[in-house]
Protein backbone atom coordinates (compact mmCIF):
# COMPACT_ATOMS: atom_id res chain seq x y z
CA UNK A 1 0.00 0.00 0.00
CA UNK A 2 2.73 2.47 1.29
CA UNK A 3 5.36 2.11 -1.95
CA UNK A 4 2.21 1.35 -4.54
CA UNK A 5 4.34 4.82 -6.13
CA UNK A 6 7.66 3.33 -6.41
CA UNK A 7 6.11 0.37 -7.27
CA UNK A 8 4.37 2.06 -9.95
CA UNK A 9 7.56 4.41 -11.14
CA UNK A 10 8.95 0.59 -11.82
CA UNK A 11 6.79 -0.43 -13.64
CA UNK A 12 6.40 2.29 -15.74
CA UNK A 13 10.52 2.35 -16.03
CA UNK A 14 10.89 -1.46 -16.31
CA UNK A 15 11.63 -0.95 -20.57
CA UNK A 16 14.19 1.63 -19.96
CA UNK A 17 15.68 -0.14 -17.11
CA UNK A 18 15.98 -3.52 -19.37
CA UNK A 19 17.38 -1.00 -22.07
CA UNK A 20 20.12 0.43 -20.26
CA UNK A 21 20.71 -2.99 -18.04
CA UNK A 22 21.09 -4.96 -21.43
CA UNK A 23 23.28 -2.10 -22.99
CA UNK A 24 25.46 -1.66 -20.05
CA UNK A 25 26.10 -5.65 -19.97
CA UNK A 26 27.18 -5.95 -23.45
CA UNK A 27 29.50 -2.81 -23.60
CA UNK A 28 31.34 -4.83 -20.43
CA UNK A 29 32.00 -7.93 -21.66
CA UNK A 30 32.58 -7.49 -25.92
CA UNK A 31 35.55 -4.47 -23.93
CA UNK A 32 36.52 -6.81 -20.93
CA UNK A 33 36.21 -9.70 -23.25
CA UNK A 34 38.71 -8.59 -26.02
CA UNK A 35 41.79 -8.80 -23.18
CA UNK A 36 42.60 -12.54 -24.48
CA UNK A 37 43.51 -11.06 -27.61
CA UNK A 38 44.83 -7.61 -26.71
CA UNK A 39 47.52 -9.26 -24.58
CA UNK A 40 48.70 -10.44 -27.90
CA UNK A 41 49.27 -6.96 -29.50
CA UNK A 42 49.29 -5.06 -26.34
CA UNK A 43 52.67 -3.35 -27.11
CA UNK A 44 51.31 -2.45 -30.50
CA UNK A 45 48.15 -1.01 -28.98
CA UNK A 46 50.03 0.93 -26.33
CA UNK A 47 52.67 3.01 -28.64
CA UNK A 48 49.46 3.94 -30.81
CA UNK A 49 47.46 5.35 -28.38
CA UNK A 50 49.10 8.78 -28.35
CA UNK A 51 50.64 9.82 -24.84
CA UNK A 52 48.35 13.08 -24.97
CA UNK A 53 45.45 11.60 -25.18
CA UNK A 54 45.86 8.65 -23.06
CA UNK A 55 46.63 11.23 -20.28
CA UNK A 56 43.51 13.17 -21.31
CA UNK A 57 41.07 10.11 -21.11
CA UNK A 58 43.08 9.05 -17.43
CA UNK A 59 44.69 5.90 -18.81
CA UNK A 60 47.99 5.40 -17.42
CA UNK A 61 49.27 2.33 -18.70
CA UNK A 62 47.02 -0.17 -20.69
CA UNK A 63 49.10 -2.95 -21.17
CA UNK A 64 48.98 -3.85 -17.39
CA UNK A 65 45.84 -5.55 -16.63
CA UNK A 66 44.55 -2.57 -14.64
CA UNK A 67 45.59 -0.12 -17.34
CA UNK A 68 43.25 -2.34 -19.63
CA UNK A 69 40.32 -2.40 -17.51
CA UNK A 70 40.56 1.23 -16.39
CA UNK A 71 41.05 1.95 -20.90
CA UNK A 72 37.83 -0.12 -21.43
CA UNK A 73 35.55 0.72 -18.79
CA UNK A 74 36.07 3.26 -16.26
CA UNK A 75 37.96 6.09 -17.86
CA UNK A 76 35.26 7.32 -20.43
CA UNK A 77 32.62 5.15 -22.08
CA UNK A 78 31.46 3.24 -18.68
CA UNK A 79 31.22 6.38 -16.35
CA UNK A 80 29.30 8.11 -19.49
CA UNK A 81 26.79 5.45 -20.48
CA UNK A 82 26.13 5.41 -16.91
CA UNK A 83 25.79 9.25 -15.83
CA UNK A 84 23.13 9.33 -19.10
CA UNK A 85 21.23 6.33 -17.58
CA UNK A 86 21.44 7.96 -14.16
CA UNK A 87 19.95 11.50 -15.71
CA UNK A 88 17.69 10.13 -17.67
CA UNK A 89 15.89 8.21 -14.76
CA UNK A 90 16.42 11.28 -12.50
CA UNK A 91 14.54 13.17 -15.49
CA UNK A 92 11.71 10.78 -15.18
CA UNK A 93 10.83 11.41 -11.18
CA UNK A 94 9.29 14.58 -11.57
CA UNK A 95 10.40 16.52 -14.76
CA UNK A 96 8.87 14.15 -17.45
CA UNK A 97 5.20 13.36 -16.36
CA UNK A 98 4.92 17.22 -15.11
CA UNK A 99 6.20 18.36 -18.90
CA UNK A 100 3.66 15.62 -20.24
CA UNK A 101 0.69 16.26 -18.05
CA UNK A 102 0.49 13.21 -15.94
CA UNK A 103 1.71 14.56 -12.56
CA UNK A 104 -1.88 15.55 -11.83
CA UNK A 105 -2.71 12.21 -11.36
CA UNK A 106 0.44 11.19 -9.63
CA UNK A 107 0.45 13.75 -7.45
CA UNK A 108 -2.98 13.02 -6.42
CA UNK A 109 -2.29 10.08 -4.55
CA UNK A 110 -2.34 10.40 -0.90
CA UNK A 111 0.95 11.22 0.11
CA UNK A 112 2.30 14.89 1.27
CA UNK A 113 4.30 16.72 -1.80
CA UNK A 114 8.01 15.50 0.33
CA UNK A 115 6.77 12.10 0.66
CA UNK A 116 6.19 11.64 -2.95
CA UNK A 117 9.14 13.02 -3.86
CA UNK A 118 11.02 10.62 -1.78
CA UNK A 119 9.49 7.41 -3.28
CA UNK A 120 9.56 8.49 -6.44
CA UNK A 121 13.66 9.17 -5.62
CA UNK A 122 13.69 6.66 -3.83
CA UNK A 123 12.53 4.14 -7.06
CA UNK A 124 14.64 5.89 -9.59
CA UNK A 125 17.66 5.37 -6.67
CA UNK A 126 17.30 1.90 -6.66
CA UNK A 127 17.15 1.92 -10.22
CA UNK A 128 20.07 3.35 -11.10
CA UNK A 129 22.17 1.36 -8.51
CA UNK A 130 21.02 -1.95 -10.00
CA UNK A 131 22.13 -0.84 -13.33
CA UNK A 132 25.38 1.09 -11.92
CA UNK A 133 26.21 -2.24 -10.21
CA UNK A 134 26.57 -4.24 -13.79
CA UNK A 135 30.31 -3.15 -14.24
CA UNK A 136 31.28 -4.35 -10.65
CA UNK A 137 29.59 -7.97 -11.16
CA UNK A 138 30.66 -8.39 -14.55
CA UNK A 139 34.07 -6.89 -14.04
CA UNK A 140 35.09 -9.38 -11.48
CA UNK A 141 33.52 -12.50 -13.46
CA UNK A 142 35.15 -11.63 -16.38
CA UNK A 143 38.44 -10.77 -14.07
CA UNK A 144 38.32 -14.30 -12.77
CA UNK A 145 37.53 -15.97 -16.39
CA UNK A 146 40.11 -14.23 -18.36
CA UNK A 147 42.95 -14.07 -15.81
CA UNK A 148 42.69 -10.57 -15.48
CA UNK A 149 45.10 -9.88 -12.67
CA UNK A 150 43.80 -7.25 -10.45
CA UNK A 151 42.68 -7.52 -6.81
CA UNK A 152 38.42 -8.12 -6.34
CA UNK A 153 38.85 -5.35 -3.73
CA UNK A 154 39.75 -3.13 -6.31
CA UNK A 155 37.60 -4.22 -8.50
CA UNK A 156 35.21 -3.20 -5.88
CA UNK A 157 36.48 -0.07 -5.13
CA UNK A 158 36.71 1.31 -9.06
CA UNK A 159 33.35 -0.43 -9.15
CA UNK A 160 31.70 1.06 -5.87
CA UNK A 161 33.29 4.70 -6.87
CA UNK A 162 31.66 4.14 -10.36
CA UNK A 163 28.27 3.61 -8.26
CA UNK A 164 29.01 7.03 -6.41
CA UNK A 165 29.70 9.21 -9.40
CA UNK A 166 27.06 8.07 -10.75
CA UNK A 167 24.50 8.79 -7.91
CA UNK A 168 26.35 12.23 -7.45
CA UNK A 169 25.10 13.04 -11.14
CA UNK A 170 21.74 11.25 -10.94
CA UNK A 171 21.64 13.57 -7.41
CA UNK A 172 22.70 16.68 -9.76
CA UNK A 173 20.01 15.58 -12.46
CA UNK A 174 17.35 14.99 -9.55
CA UNK A 175 17.62 18.38 -8.37
CA UNK A 176 17.26 20.76 -11.56
CA UNK A 177 13.99 18.35 -12.37
CA UNK A 178 12.27 18.78 -8.59
CA UNK A 179 13.16 22.60 -9.14
CA UNK A 180 12.00 23.02 -13.30
CA UNK A 181 9.93 20.07 -13.90
CA UNK A 182 11.80 20.58 -17.47
CA UNK A 183 13.21 17.67 -19.07
CA UNK A 184 15.20 19.91 -21.08
CA UNK A 185 16.95 21.80 -18.66
CA UNK A 186 17.15 18.45 -16.69
CA UNK A 187 19.54 17.15 -20.03
CA UNK A 188 21.06 20.28 -20.88
CA UNK A 189 22.51 21.47 -17.70
CA UNK A 190 23.75 17.86 -15.81
CA UNK A 191 25.26 17.21 -19.53
CA UNK A 192 27.15 20.59 -19.66
CA UNK A 193 28.11 19.95 -15.72
CA UNK A 194 29.60 16.61 -16.94
CA UNK A 195 31.42 17.37 -19.57
CA UNK A 196 32.89 20.44 -17.96
CA UNK A 197 33.96 18.57 -14.85
CA UNK A 198 35.10 15.44 -17.27
CA UNK A 199 37.47 18.48 -18.75
CA UNK A 200 38.34 20.25 -16.06
CA UNK A 201 39.74 16.97 -14.53
CA UNK A 202 41.70 16.28 -17.64
CA UNK A 203 43.16 19.90 -17.58
CA UNK A 204 44.19 19.97 -14.18
CA UNK A 205 46.76 17.28 -14.69
CA UNK A 206 47.85 18.35 -18.11
CA UNK A 207 48.31 22.43 -17.34
CA UNK A 208 51.29 23.05 -14.54
CA UNK A 209 49.95 25.64 -11.48
CA UNK A 210 46.47 23.84 -12.69
CA UNK A 211 46.49 21.33 -10.25
CA UNK A 212 44.14 22.52 -7.57
CA UNK A 213 41.32 22.27 -10.39
CA UNK A 214 40.83 18.78 -9.91
CA UNK A 215 39.17 19.13 -6.58
CA UNK A 216 36.93 20.78 -8.16
CA UNK A 217 35.39 17.58 -9.78
CA UNK A 218 33.76 14.76 -9.40
CA UNK A 219 35.71 12.51 -12.00
CA UNK A 220 39.12 13.08 -9.79
CA UNK A 221 36.86 11.33 -5.82
CA UNK A 222 36.19 8.39 -8.51
CA UNK A 223 39.38 7.79 -10.35
CA UNK A 224 41.75 10.36 -8.99
CA UNK A 225 43.31 7.89 -6.61
CA UNK A 226 43.44 5.22 -8.97
CA UNK A 227 41.29 2.68 -7.12
CA UNK A 228 42.07 -0.28 -9.56
CA UNK A 229 45.91 -0.05 -7.89
CA UNK A 230 45.18 1.05 -4.76
CA UNK A 231 41.80 -0.03 -3.65
CA UNK A 232 39.38 1.74 -1.49
CA UNK A 233 39.63 5.42 -0.65
CA UNK A 234 36.73 6.16 1.52
CA UNK A 235 36.90 9.53 1.93
CA UNK A 236 36.47 10.14 -2.15
CA UNK A 237 33.65 8.08 -2.12
CA UNK A 238 32.23 9.69 0.45
CA UNK A 239 32.66 13.23 -0.97
CA UNK A 240 30.58 11.83 -4.09
CA UNK A 241 27.71 10.09 -2.02
CA UNK A 242 27.73 13.37 -0.03
CA UNK A 243 26.87 15.96 -3.16
CA UNK A 244 23.99 13.36 -4.25
CA UNK A 245 22.44 13.69 -0.74
CA UNK A 246 22.80 17.53 -0.68
CA UNK A 247 21.36 17.63 -3.84
CA UNK A 248 18.54 15.21 -3.28
CA UNK A 249 17.63 17.00 -0.58
CA UNK A 250 17.98 20.32 -1.91
CA UNK A 251 15.62 19.06 -4.43
CA UNK A 252 12.89 17.65 -2.27
CA UNK A 253 12.78 20.97 -0.56
CA UNK A 254 12.73 23.02 -3.56
CA UNK A 255 9.77 20.57 -5.15
CA UNK A 256 8.03 21.05 -1.79
CA UNK A 257 7.93 24.76 -2.10
CA UNK A 258 6.80 25.43 -5.99
CA UNK A 259 3.91 25.22 -7.55
CA UNK A 260 3.41 22.26 -9.78
CA UNK A 261 2.16 21.74 -13.43
CA UNK A 262 2.65 25.38 -14.23
CA UNK B 1 -30.23 13.22 2.93
CA UNK B 2 -27.97 15.99 3.78
CA UNK B 3 -25.67 14.83 5.99
CA UNK B 4 -23.67 16.96 7.84
CA UNK B 5 -25.52 19.77 9.02
CA UNK B 6 -27.00 20.01 12.15
CA UNK B 7 -25.01 16.81 13.41
CA UNK B 8 -21.55 18.61 14.32
CA UNK B 9 -20.85 21.13 16.17
CA UNK B 10 -19.28 24.67 15.21
CA UNK B 11 -16.03 23.67 15.78
CA UNK B 12 -13.93 23.49 12.43
CA UNK B 13 -10.60 22.03 12.32
CA UNK B 14 -10.52 21.04 15.95
CA UNK B 15 -12.61 17.73 14.90
CA UNK B 16 -9.81 16.51 12.66
CA UNK B 17 -7.32 15.24 15.09
CA UNK B 18 -9.12 11.71 15.04
CA UNK B 19 -9.89 12.00 11.05
CA UNK B 20 -7.26 9.34 10.79
CA UNK B 21 -9.71 6.87 11.19
CA UNK B 22 -11.86 8.11 8.71
CA UNK B 23 -11.84 6.28 5.26
CA UNK B 24 -15.12 5.17 3.86
CA UNK B 25 -18.05 4.54 5.17
CA UNK B 26 -21.42 6.69 4.35
CA UNK B 27 -21.64 8.10 7.70
CA UNK B 28 -18.11 9.77 7.88
CA UNK B 29 -18.88 11.73 4.69
CA UNK B 30 -18.19 15.41 5.41
CA UNK B 31 -18.52 14.87 9.05
CA UNK B 32 -15.14 17.26 9.35
CA UNK B 33 -17.53 20.76 9.32
CA UNK B 34 -20.61 22.32 7.15
CA UNK B 35 -18.20 23.42 5.13
CA UNK B 36 -16.94 21.20 2.56
CA UNK B 37 -14.45 23.79 0.41
CA UNK B 38 -13.53 27.41 1.97
CA UNK B 39 -11.90 29.84 0.05
CA UNK B 40 -10.55 33.45 1.26
CA UNK B 41 -9.66 36.10 -0.81
CA UNK B 42 -7.92 33.60 -2.51
CA UNK B 43 -5.61 34.77 -5.37
CA UNK B 44 -3.64 33.44 -7.91
CA UNK B 45 -1.31 35.31 -10.36
CA UNK B 46 1.03 33.74 -12.83
CA UNK B 47 4.11 36.75 -12.72
CA UNK B 48 1.87 39.30 -13.96
CA UNK B 49 -1.25 37.37 -15.95
CA UNK B 50 -4.10 36.69 -13.13
CA UNK B 51 -5.33 33.46 -12.46
CA UNK B 52 -8.35 34.06 -9.93
CA UNK B 53 -8.24 36.99 -7.56
CA UNK B 54 -9.98 37.77 -4.37
CA UNK B 55 -12.09 34.35 -4.49
CA UNK B 56 -14.41 33.92 -1.27
CA UNK B 57 -16.55 31.49 -1.73
CA UNK B 58 -18.25 28.46 0.07
CA UNK B 59 -18.92 25.13 -0.95
CA UNK B 60 -21.52 23.13 1.89
CA UNK B 61 -21.26 19.59 2.76
CA UNK B 62 -23.31 17.16 0.68
CA UNK B 63 -24.04 19.80 -2.21
CA UNK B 64 -23.37 19.87 -5.45
CA UNK B 65 -22.14 23.31 -6.84
CA UNK B 66 -21.33 24.20 -10.20
CA UNK B 67 -18.21 26.30 -11.13
CA UNK B 68 -18.90 28.18 -14.53
CA UNK B 69 -17.19 30.30 -16.50
CA UNK B 70 -15.58 30.63 -20.11
CA UNK B 71 -11.85 29.58 -20.56
CA UNK B 72 -9.54 31.17 -18.80
CA UNK B 73 -11.41 32.64 -16.78
CA UNK B 74 -9.66 30.92 -13.59
CA UNK B 75 -11.75 27.61 -12.80
CA UNK B 76 -8.84 25.04 -13.54
CA UNK B 77 -6.65 27.67 -11.42
CA UNK B 78 -8.66 27.59 -8.58
CA UNK B 79 -9.55 23.96 -8.34
CA UNK B 80 -5.48 23.25 -8.46
CA UNK B 81 -5.11 26.02 -5.50
CA UNK B 82 -7.77 23.65 -3.51
CA UNK B 83 -5.74 20.54 -4.34
CA UNK B 84 -2.12 22.20 -3.63
CA UNK B 85 -0.58 22.03 -6.78
CA UNK B 86 -0.26 25.25 -7.01
CA UNK B 87 0.08 27.90 -3.41
CA UNK B 88 -2.27 30.82 -3.75
CA UNK B 89 -0.09 34.17 -3.99
CA UNK B 90 -3.03 35.94 -1.54
CA UNK B 91 -5.42 34.35 0.57
CA UNK B 92 -6.16 31.11 1.52
CA UNK B 93 -8.83 27.54 1.22
CA UNK B 94 -9.97 25.27 3.46
CA UNK B 95 -10.68 21.92 2.24
CA UNK B 96 -12.78 19.26 4.25
CA UNK B 97 -11.52 21.42 7.34
CA UNK B 98 -8.15 20.78 6.33
CA UNK B 99 -4.92 23.03 5.39
CA UNK B 100 -4.38 21.59 1.62
CA UNK B 101 -0.56 21.97 2.00
CA UNK B 102 -0.28 20.92 5.34
CA UNK B 103 -2.52 18.36 5.36
CA UNK B 104 -2.26 16.99 1.43
CA UNK B 105 -1.95 13.27 2.90
CA UNK B 106 -5.65 12.95 4.43
CA UNK B 107 -7.15 15.31 2.12
CA UNK B 108 -6.25 13.43 -1.28
CA UNK B 109 -7.11 10.74 0.44
CA UNK B 110 -10.33 11.88 0.48
CA UNK B 111 -10.67 13.44 -2.32
CA UNK B 112 -11.61 12.54 -5.95
CA UNK B 113 -10.21 14.98 -8.28
CA UNK B 114 -10.74 14.67 -12.15
CA UNK B 115 -8.05 16.88 -14.00
CA UNK B 116 -9.03 19.09 -16.87
CA UNK B 117 -6.33 18.40 -19.14
CA UNK B 118 -6.20 14.34 -18.50
CA UNK B 119 -2.67 12.82 -19.35
CA UNK B 120 -2.09 9.26 -17.87
CA UNK B 121 1.41 8.17 -16.31
CA UNK B 122 2.54 4.76 -17.97
CA UNK B 123 1.75 2.47 -20.48
CA UNK B 124 -0.52 0.02 -18.75
CA UNK B 125 -3.91 -1.27 -19.20
CA UNK B 126 -6.78 0.67 -17.38
CA UNK B 127 -7.43 -1.68 -15.36
CA UNK B 128 -3.34 -2.13 -14.14
CA UNK B 129 -3.33 1.95 -13.57
CA UNK B 130 -6.68 1.79 -11.96
CA UNK B 131 -5.02 -1.24 -9.38
CA UNK B 132 -2.28 1.53 -9.04
CA UNK B 133 -4.62 4.60 -7.62
CA UNK B 134 -6.29 1.57 -5.29
CA UNK B 135 -3.75 0.86 -3.81
CA UNK B 136 -2.42 4.25 -3.19
CA UNK B 137 -5.41 4.94 -1.69
CA UNK B 138 -4.72 2.09 0.85
CA UNK B 139 -7.06 -0.62 -1.18
CA UNK B 140 -10.36 -0.03 -3.03
CA UNK B 141 -12.83 -3.08 -3.25
CA UNK B 142 -11.99 -3.74 -7.27
CA UNK B 143 -15.93 -4.87 -7.36
CA UNK B 144 -16.72 -1.17 -7.29
CA UNK B 145 -14.00 -0.09 -10.05
CA UNK B 146 -15.43 -2.88 -12.24
CA UNK B 147 -18.82 -1.77 -11.39
CA UNK B 148 -18.64 2.02 -12.50
CA UNK B 149 -16.65 0.54 -15.62
CA UNK B 150 -19.43 -1.33 -16.80
CA UNK B 151 -21.30 1.53 -16.35
CA UNK B 152 -19.54 3.68 -18.42
CA UNK B 153 -19.34 1.34 -20.87
CA UNK B 154 -15.53 1.44 -20.52
CA UNK B 155 -13.16 -1.21 -21.57
CA UNK B 156 -10.30 -2.25 -18.81
CA UNK B 157 -8.02 -4.54 -20.66
CA UNK B 158 -6.94 -1.77 -23.02
CA UNK B 159 -3.91 0.32 -22.42
CA UNK B 160 -4.94 3.81 -21.81
CA UNK B 161 -2.36 5.51 -23.59
CA UNK B 162 -4.26 3.86 -27.07
CA UNK B 163 -7.93 4.93 -25.67
CA UNK B 164 -10.01 7.91 -27.07
CA UNK B 165 -10.72 10.82 -25.44
CA UNK B 166 -13.50 9.77 -23.90
CA UNK B 167 -12.63 6.71 -22.99
CA UNK B 168 -9.84 8.35 -21.05
CA UNK B 169 -12.25 10.65 -19.63
CA UNK B 170 -13.62 7.86 -18.69
CA UNK B 171 -11.47 6.12 -16.86
CA UNK B 172 -10.33 9.32 -15.18
CA UNK B 173 -13.84 9.40 -13.70
CA UNK B 174 -14.05 5.78 -12.46
CA UNK B 175 -10.85 7.05 -10.74
CA UNK B 176 -12.18 10.00 -9.15
CA UNK B 177 -15.18 8.15 -8.06
CA UNK B 178 -13.87 4.86 -7.38
CA UNK B 179 -12.74 5.48 -2.98
CA UNK B 180 -15.78 7.12 -2.73
CA UNK B 181 -14.23 10.21 -1.60
CA UNK B 182 -16.18 12.75 0.68
CA UNK B 183 -15.18 15.75 -1.86
CA UNK B 184 -15.20 15.43 -5.69
CA UNK B 185 -13.32 17.83 -7.58
CA UNK B 186 -14.32 17.26 -11.07
CA UNK B 187 -12.98 19.77 -13.19
CA UNK B 188 -14.95 20.06 -17.00
CA UNK B 189 -15.70 16.33 -16.24
CA UNK B 190 -18.20 15.88 -19.08
CA UNK B 191 -15.70 17.26 -21.66
CA UNK B 192 -15.15 14.49 -24.66
CA UNK B 193 -18.09 12.12 -23.06
CA UNK B 194 -21.16 11.42 -25.57
CA UNK B 195 -24.11 12.59 -24.97
CA UNK B 196 -25.91 9.31 -23.24
CA UNK B 197 -22.33 8.82 -20.78
CA UNK B 198 -23.09 12.96 -19.99
CA UNK B 199 -26.53 11.93 -18.75
CA UNK B 200 -25.10 8.68 -16.84
CA UNK B 201 -22.21 10.56 -15.45
CA UNK B 202 -24.98 13.22 -13.94
CA UNK B 203 -26.50 10.41 -12.52
CA UNK B 204 -23.41 9.12 -10.62
CA UNK B 205 -23.41 13.38 -9.11
CA UNK B 206 -27.02 12.74 -8.25
CA UNK B 207 -26.18 9.33 -6.47
CA UNK B 208 -22.78 10.62 -4.85
CA UNK B 209 -25.21 13.37 -3.27
CA UNK B 210 -27.61 11.28 -2.40
CA UNK B 211 -25.11 9.17 -0.32
CA UNK B 212 -23.79 12.36 1.11
CA UNK B 213 -20.78 13.11 -0.81
CA UNK B 214 -19.58 16.78 -1.63
CA UNK B 215 -19.75 17.76 -5.90
CA UNK B 216 -17.66 20.64 -7.11
CA UNK B 217 -17.50 20.70 -10.89
CA UNK B 218 -16.72 23.03 -13.05
CA UNK B 219 -17.88 23.60 -16.58
CA UNK B 220 -18.16 25.99 -19.36
CA UNK B 221 -22.09 24.59 -20.40
CA UNK B 222 -24.63 26.21 -18.53
CA UNK B 223 -27.59 23.50 -19.43
CA UNK B 224 -24.88 20.10 -17.66
CA UNK B 225 -24.79 22.20 -14.49
CA UNK B 226 -28.34 23.18 -14.18
CA UNK B 227 -29.43 19.35 -14.42
CA UNK B 228 -27.21 18.12 -11.15
CA UNK B 229 -26.38 21.13 -8.97
CA UNK B 230 -27.80 22.93 -5.94
CA UNK B 231 -25.92 26.75 -6.79
CA UNK B 232 -23.58 27.59 -9.25
CA UNK B 233 -20.47 29.68 -9.00
CA UNK B 234 -19.80 32.00 -11.52
CA UNK B 235 -16.16 33.26 -12.00
CA UNK B 236 -15.54 35.82 -15.24
CA UNK B 237 -11.78 37.39 -15.67
CA UNK B 238 -10.30 35.84 -12.58
CA UNK B 239 -12.94 37.22 -10.19
CA UNK B 240 -16.42 35.86 -8.45
CA UNK B 241 -18.91 37.06 -10.94
CA UNK B 242 -22.24 35.61 -8.63
CA UNK B 243 -23.50 32.63 -6.48
CA UNK B 244 -26.67 31.76 -7.30
CA UNK B 245 -29.25 28.59 -6.25
CA UNK B 246 -29.58 26.88 -9.68
CA UNK B 247 -33.87 27.46 -9.08
CA UNK B 248 -33.21 31.17 -9.26
CA UNK B 249 -31.37 30.87 -12.84
CA UNK B 250 -34.68 28.91 -13.37
CA UNK B 251 -35.84 27.69 -17.07
CA UNK B 252 -34.56 31.25 -18.45
CA UNK B 253 -32.84 29.91 -20.84
CA UNK B 254 -31.04 32.14 -23.37
CA UNK B 255 -30.87 31.20 -26.62
CA UNK B 256 -30.02 32.54 -30.32
CA UNK B 257 -32.55 31.83 -32.90
CA UNK B 258 -32.63 32.01 -36.42
CA UNK B 259 -35.77 31.77 -38.55
CA UNK B 260 -35.82 31.34 -42.25
CA UNK B 261 -39.20 32.78 -44.05
CA UNK B 262 -40.19 31.99 -47.91
CA UNK B 263 -40.37 35.86 -47.84
CA UNK B 264 -38.94 38.99 -46.56
CA UNK B 265 -39.97 40.29 -42.99
CA UNK B 266 -39.99 43.27 -41.06
CA UNK B 267 -37.86 44.34 -38.32
CA UNK B 268 -41.24 45.89 -36.44
CA UNK B 269 -43.45 42.67 -36.49
CA UNK B 270 -40.99 41.05 -33.98
CA UNK B 271 -39.70 44.23 -31.93
CA UNK B 272 -41.30 44.07 -28.50
CA UNK B 273 -41.93 40.76 -28.41
CA UNK B 274 -41.66 39.51 -24.47
CA UNK B 275 -38.89 37.82 -24.00
CA UNK B 276 -37.39 38.62 -27.90
CA UNK B 277 -34.71 41.18 -28.37
CA UNK B 278 -31.51 42.06 -30.63
CA UNK B 279 -34.04 41.39 -33.58
CA UNK B 280 -31.89 41.39 -36.62
CA UNK B 281 -33.68 41.13 -40.60
CA UNK B 282 -31.79 40.69 -43.69
CA UNK B 283 -34.21 40.08 -46.37
CA UNK B 284 -36.27 36.18 -45.23
CA UNK B 285 -33.76 35.65 -42.52
CA UNK B 286 -34.61 36.98 -38.64
CA UNK B 287 -31.96 36.67 -36.05
CA UNK B 288 -32.67 37.50 -31.79
CA UNK B 289 -32.24 36.49 -28.47
CA UNK B 290 -34.88 34.91 -26.94
CA UNK B 291 -35.15 34.95 -22.89
CA UNK B 292 -37.76 32.97 -21.44
CA UNK B 293 -40.67 30.76 -23.32
CA UNK B 294 -40.63 30.93 -27.36
CA UNK B 295 -43.97 30.68 -27.95
CA UNK B 296 -44.68 35.26 -28.36
CA UNK B 297 -41.80 34.80 -31.51
CA UNK B 298 -43.23 31.49 -32.53
CA UNK B 299 -46.71 32.75 -32.50
CA UNK B 300 -45.94 35.83 -34.58
CA UNK B 301 -43.38 34.34 -36.77
CA UNK B 302 -46.48 31.49 -37.73
CA UNK B 303 -48.32 34.98 -40.09
CA UNK B 304 -45.45 33.75 -42.42
CA UNK B 305 -44.34 30.71 -44.16
CA UNK B 306 -41.22 29.47 -42.15
CA UNK B 307 -38.99 27.43 -44.01
CA UNK B 308 -36.72 26.67 -41.08
CA UNK B 309 -35.98 27.12 -37.82
CA UNK B 310 -33.06 27.07 -35.96
CA UNK B 311 -32.62 27.39 -32.01
CA UNK B 312 -29.18 27.15 -30.00
CA UNK B 313 -27.92 27.87 -26.37
CA UNK B 314 -25.43 30.53 -26.78
CA UNK B 315 -22.46 30.18 -25.05
CA UNK B 316 -21.82 30.86 -21.55
CA UNK B 317 -20.33 34.53 -22.37
CA UNK B 318 -23.41 35.62 -23.49
CA UNK B 319 -25.70 33.82 -21.02
CA UNK B 320 -23.92 35.90 -18.57
CA UNK B 321 -23.92 39.28 -20.11
CA UNK B 322 -27.83 38.59 -21.17
CA UNK B 323 -28.14 37.44 -17.39
CA UNK B 324 -26.14 40.51 -15.48
CA UNK B 325 -26.58 43.51 -17.88
CA UNK B 326 -29.48 43.25 -20.20
CA UNK B 327 -31.94 41.24 -18.19
CA UNK B 328 -31.17 44.07 -14.98
CA UNK B 329 -33.59 46.57 -16.22
CA UNK B 330 -35.88 44.69 -18.27
CA UNK B 331 -35.69 42.17 -15.72
CA UNK B 332 -39.25 42.00 -14.00
CA UNK B 333 -40.50 41.98 -17.21
CA UNK B 334 -38.86 39.33 -18.76
CA UNK B 335 -39.28 37.34 -15.64
CA UNK B 336 -43.15 37.75 -15.62
CA UNK B 337 -43.40 37.18 -19.52
CA UNK B 338 -41.21 34.14 -19.09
Amino acid sequence: MQYALVRKTWRDDRRSLLGWAVGVAAFVTIYVGFYPQFQGTAAVKDDALPQGFADFVGIQNMTTPAGYLEATVYSLIGPLLLIMCGVLLAARTIARPEEEGAMELLLAVPLSRSAFARQRLAAAGVAVTAVAAIPWLLVTALAAGLDIDVPFRNIAAASVGLIALVWCFSGIAFLIGAATGRRGQVVAITGAVAVATYLLRALSGMIDGAGWLRWLTPFHYFTGADPLRTGFHWGNIAVLVAIAMVTCVAGIVLFERRDVGV
Amino acid sequence: MLPGSGSVSAGLSAELSSGTSCRRGSILYGMDTDVAVRAEELTKFYGSRRGIEGLDLEVRSGEVMGFLGPNGAGKTTTIRLLLDFLRPTRGRATVLGMNPRRDKELLHQRIGYLPGELSFPGRESAADLLRFFAAARGGVGWARVTALAERLELDLSRPVRAMSKGNKQKVGLVQAFMHEPALLVLDEPTSGLDPLMQQEFLAMVREARAAGQTVFMSSHVLAEVQQVADRVAIVRDGRLAAVERVESLGRRAVRVVEIHFDDPVTVDEFTGLPGVSDVVVEGPVLRCTVDGRLSPLVKAAARHEVVDLLSAEPDLEETFLSYYYHAEGAGDAVRTGA
